[in-house]
């Protein structure tokens, strides 16, 4: 009998394991959930009730709420699109073309990356396992144990989304859609919200039972029973609610993958076959280079069967020499000058955007942004100068690190996206000017991120008129996305975008970047948060600073000035190091030439850099 | 007309891609034929300036492609061997992009461009499709049409049909043919000889970074004429034919190897008969030289 891993489904899920080691997601996933466990292990509510971190009742707390809060989403980023992948890159014909059963190749795909997302998701449990053998003087801890980290995560975590992953995987395998995949995650809390709302009328029970993430389950917890000391010996064993909610969970798997196998099939989606259909190329050519088609004949060619045999016996010369259907007009382009570059940036700066907008981590990342942006304004908020005030610098305070990540990411997708495409050398033998280019991928990120601030704004007025703290207020929200946001994610995507242009490689940027933010972070966490290095005024401002009544020293404005100067020199640097070259060094048209105008101003921007620096690192200020 | 002296290139790895090449193109059709890795895409990317050459000066119509990008770019339609498309955006906004980056700003001009040349490589019904759900051939003739683009003074067209099913490829060439017509010079890059034969006017050949040969292909067969000769011969004694005379080409079938062969002043041996010369004769002549003398 072969053994399982020298058949089709041992070698695909091999495969889909070998591939997923050489993406960045699962490490990423790693990381976080490592951190996660860090996070709710040393400030989570553990320490702040009396809980032992190593209870069962917090191990199954951690766990409900790892699976939960993080995973959904996650789950669709492994599970969306392994099948997907393939048909994008082309490699499914050749696969599907071996003698693959159908199974084998579905179950090979879904075990391969199933597993893979449990080995991310087992850095949680097991970072909680090994952190038994740490405790600060504020921690309870109970003798060492291993089987409950292991049991709860299997019941809880492990089974709750393997049906989300056969969710996914189905609906992903079948739309061919990544989107729609990432839509469903998205949209899983608000439907699991009204789900849960639902289940509020029913008797405890049948709460338990449809609930695939378990979340409705209590164990042997009572009300009135709740001290520290009783719930850190409680010993919780799976009921029978619990183990026939899991048998439902895990039918329903088995229905999704069942589901699947029979409506799956080997042919290509209809999105890649429909052109090369609509369009017979043959006949198609025919019409256009056929003696005197009009526009009518051509169309109606289009979707004639081809006439190969007639069309092959015309000699090549004959054809050639036939009257083209219609002559490409002549045209004259611009002169060069201000006008016609900024003709070219707004053209460019629209597709820029427009293809910014069509990533589909967008549509993940954005709603995600808004909600973390804004959930804290859902509790009570006290108001320092006014309601808007204190909501506007709430949002402003919670949204700046996810919008300096999204920043830095979408500025460094659209810098290498012309070449990952490959259209970097159509493109760079146009006649555009290297800011064009440049400047078209700036301004995009930017006002994909100035978009974002106004969705955040626009969900905190509605928060703050739903919970009729009033007056709204749009002059402070302006005020301080204004003052603190645009400058920062300005700042953020010009340095972005030098460092992009300077360091060549995409993942080194982003390294370079994200540790950057976090060693500046770090450093203001320990109380080193000057002005001169502190682009995002963090503990640096309050409301009464930005309109004016922090006083006349308030250092804001020049500070922005500084910045906005750092950011300015940061572009310049990127045009003078931009790889197309326009001229040789400072030759070519006009006065300075091109790279002469960009060294002026690297040279102005260093200048009131260093004037304005000097301002704010003055005593007394 | 465009006149390259002395261009070099030399990559960081110290592979010397172009040594030194002279070469004036005319108007119209110019094929460019060579081995792969002889270096016309690199001749090609100086010529699109996208590449900078160790040395040498390239210049059409006045304008030094090396020094002068910017106006370069001007008069340039360039197609390279390989390239993408922003696969979310439609033909017609992809089109239009160019359209625009080449400085055309007159929106009557930009939509009638638009429209002819959509309608000039057959893209009009698809001019709302995703570029990302084109077929090869209909993103290479969306490749072809940006090339096009406000009449260029020189198009640069590298492996153009590679990818091309046969139909496609002789339109391909024809719409070459008539936009060379129309006063520009065409610089066809390729290994494909027959290409070449039915298109060019003028051509040349390079071989490991020089130029071998330049002239007009009907020029080259003409030289040929008397001598070649072609034979069906047992696939043993090929090795003896090869020490004595020059093998064109050789292909086995059934059994045997029918090898066309160059030799001056008659026939290498009894079982051959006079052949008409043909372009790829003259083509691969060049190239097993160059092969015989590294053999050497």
């Amino acid at each position: 009998m072969r053994s399982l891993a020298r058949t089709p489904f041992g070698a695909i899920l091999r495969t889909e394991v070998l591939l997923n080691s050489k993406r960045v997601a699962p490490y990423a996933m790693l990381t976080l959930f490592t951190g996660n466990a860090v996070l709710w292990w040393g400030w989570g509510a553990a320490g702040h009730y009396g809980w032992a971190t190593n209870s069962e009742y917090y191990i199954i707390r951690n766990l409900t709420g790892f699976s939960f809060m993080t995973l959904p989403l996650f789950t669709a980023v492994i599970m969306g699109d392994p099948v997907i992948r393939d048909f994008r890159l082309g490699v499914s014909p050749l696969i599907l073309s071996k003698p693959v059963g159908r199974a084998a190749y579905l179950l090979g795909k879904f075990f391969g990356n199933f597993f893979v997302l449990f080995c991310c998701q087992l850095a949680f449990a097991l970072t909680l396992l090994l952190l038994q053998g740490l405790s600060t003087s504020r921690m309870v801890v109970l003798p060492m144990r291993v089987v409950p980290y292991f049991k709860h995560f299997l019941v809880i975590v492990v089974v709750s989304h393997l049906f989300l992953a056969a969710v996914y995987f189905t609906v992903g395998t079948l739309t061919r859609s990544p989107k729609i995949v990432y839509a469903l995650a998205v949209f899983f809390y608000p439907l699991y919200i009204i789900f849960q709302v639902i289940l509020k009328a029913f008797p405890p029970r049948w709460r338990v039972l449809p609930d695939p993430l378990l979340m409705n389950w209590t164990g042997p917890i009572t009300k009135g029973s709740q001290s520290g000391e009783f719930l850190n010996h409680l010993a919780f064993s799976y009921d029978s609610d619990v183990t026939t909610n899991r048998a439902l969970t895990l039918l329903m798997a088995a229905a999704c993958l069942t589901v699947l196998y029979f409506r799956f099939t080997r042919a290509e989606g209809p999105g890649a076959q429909a052109p090369a259909t609509l369009l017979g190329l043959s006949a198609g050519g025919e019409a256009v280079y056929g003696a005197g088609a009009g526009a009518g004949q051509r169309r109606h060619s289009v979707s004639a069967p081809p006439r190969h045999a007639e069309t092959r016996s015309t000699p090549l010369q004959e054809r050639a020499a036939a009257p083209t259907a219609m002559a490409i007009p002549k045209v004259k382009a611009a002169d060069e000058g201000i006008g016609t570059y900024l003709k070219q940036l707004v053209a460019a700066l629209g597709v820029e955007f427009r293809l910014l907008r069509a990533e589909r981590g967008l549509i993940l990342l954005a709603p995600l942004v808004v909600v973390f942006s804004t959930l804290e304004l859902a509790f009570s908020v006290t108001p320092d100068v006014s309601y808007s005030a204190a909501y506007a610098s709430g949002t402003a305070k919670t949204s700046l690190l996810f919008l300096f990540g999204l920043t830095i990411f979408y500025t460094g997708e659209a810098m290498h996206r012309d070449r990952e495409t490959r259209i970097e050398p159509v493109l760079w033998s146009v006649p555009a000017p290297n800011f064009v280019l440049l400047l078209s991928k700036f301004f995009a990120t930017l006002l994909m991120s100035v978009s974002l601030i106004a969705l955040i704004g626009l969900t905190a007025v509605v928060l703050q008129s739903v919970k009729g703290e009033m007056p709204v207020e749009i002059s402070a929200y302006l005020a301080v996305y204004w003052w603190i946001l645009i400058p920062s994610v300005a700042l953020a995507a010009g340095v972005s975008v030098a460092l992009n242009v300077l360091l060549r490689d995409k993942y080194l940027t982003y390294m370079v970047s994200f540790a950057t933010v976090g060693g500046l972070y770090y450093l203001y966490s320990l109380g080193y948060y000057h002005w001169l290095y502190n682009p995002v005024l963090y503990r640096l401002w309050t409301y009464a600073d930005l309109t004016g009544a922090g006083g006349p020293q308030s250092p804001i404005l020049t500070h922005r000035v500084y910045w906005l100067a750092i950011t300015c020199l940061a572009l310049a640097l990127a045009h003078l190091c931009f790889p197309r070259r326009l001229e040789k060094g400072f030759e070519g048209e006009g006065p300075l030439g091109s790279n002469g105008w960009s060294f002026l101003m690297a040279v102005i921007s260093l200048a009131v850099a260093v004037i304005t620096g000097l301002l704010i690192a003055l005593p007394g200020r | 007309m465009l006149r390259i002296r002395g261009l070099k290139k030399t990559y960081a790895n110290h592979i010397q891609a172009l040594k030194g090449i002279d070469l004036e193109v005319p108007s119209g059709m110019f094929g460019l034929l060579g081995p792969n890795g002889a270096g016309k895409t690199t001749l090609m990317k100086i010529l699109a300036t996208l590449l900078e050459p160790g040395g040498g000066t390239a210049e059409l119509n006045g304008v030094d492609l090396v020094v002068q990008k910017g106006k370069a770019r001007r008069m340039l339609g360039y197609l390279p061997q390989e390239f993408g498309l922003y696969p979310t955006l439609t033909a017609e906004q992809t089109l239009d992009y160019f359209i625009k980056l080449k400085g055309i700003t007159d929106a009557r001009e930009r939509q009638a461009l638009l429209g002819a040349l959509l309608e000039r490589v057959n893209l009009s019904s698809a001019r709302k499709q995703r570029v990302g759900g084109f077929s090869g051939g209909m993103r290479q003739r969306l490749g072809i049409a940006q090339a096009l683009i406000g009449r260029p003074e020189l198009i640069i067209v590298d492996e153009p049909t590679a990818g091309l099913d046969p139909e496609e490829r002789v339109r391909f060439h024809n719409l070459l043919s008539e936009t060379a017509g129309e006063s520009a010079a065409v610089i066809l890059s390729t290994h494909i000889v027959s290409d070449v034969s039915d298109l060019c006017g003028r051509m040349a050949v390079i071989r490991q970074g020089e130029i071998v040969a330049t002239c007009a292909p009907r020029e080259a067969v003409q030289q040929l004429a008397g001598s070649v000769w072609e034979a069906a011969v047992p696939r043993e004694s090929v090795p003896a034919i090869k020490s004595r005379h020059q093998i064109v080409s050789a292909q086995i079938f059934g059994g045997q190897a029918r090898l066309r062969v160059m030799a001056e002043g008659g026939p290498p041996g009894a079982e051959f008969t006079p052949a008409t010369p043909s372009l790829e004769d003259y083509y691969f002549g060049l190239v097993s030289q160059a092969a015989e003398g590294r053999g050497r």
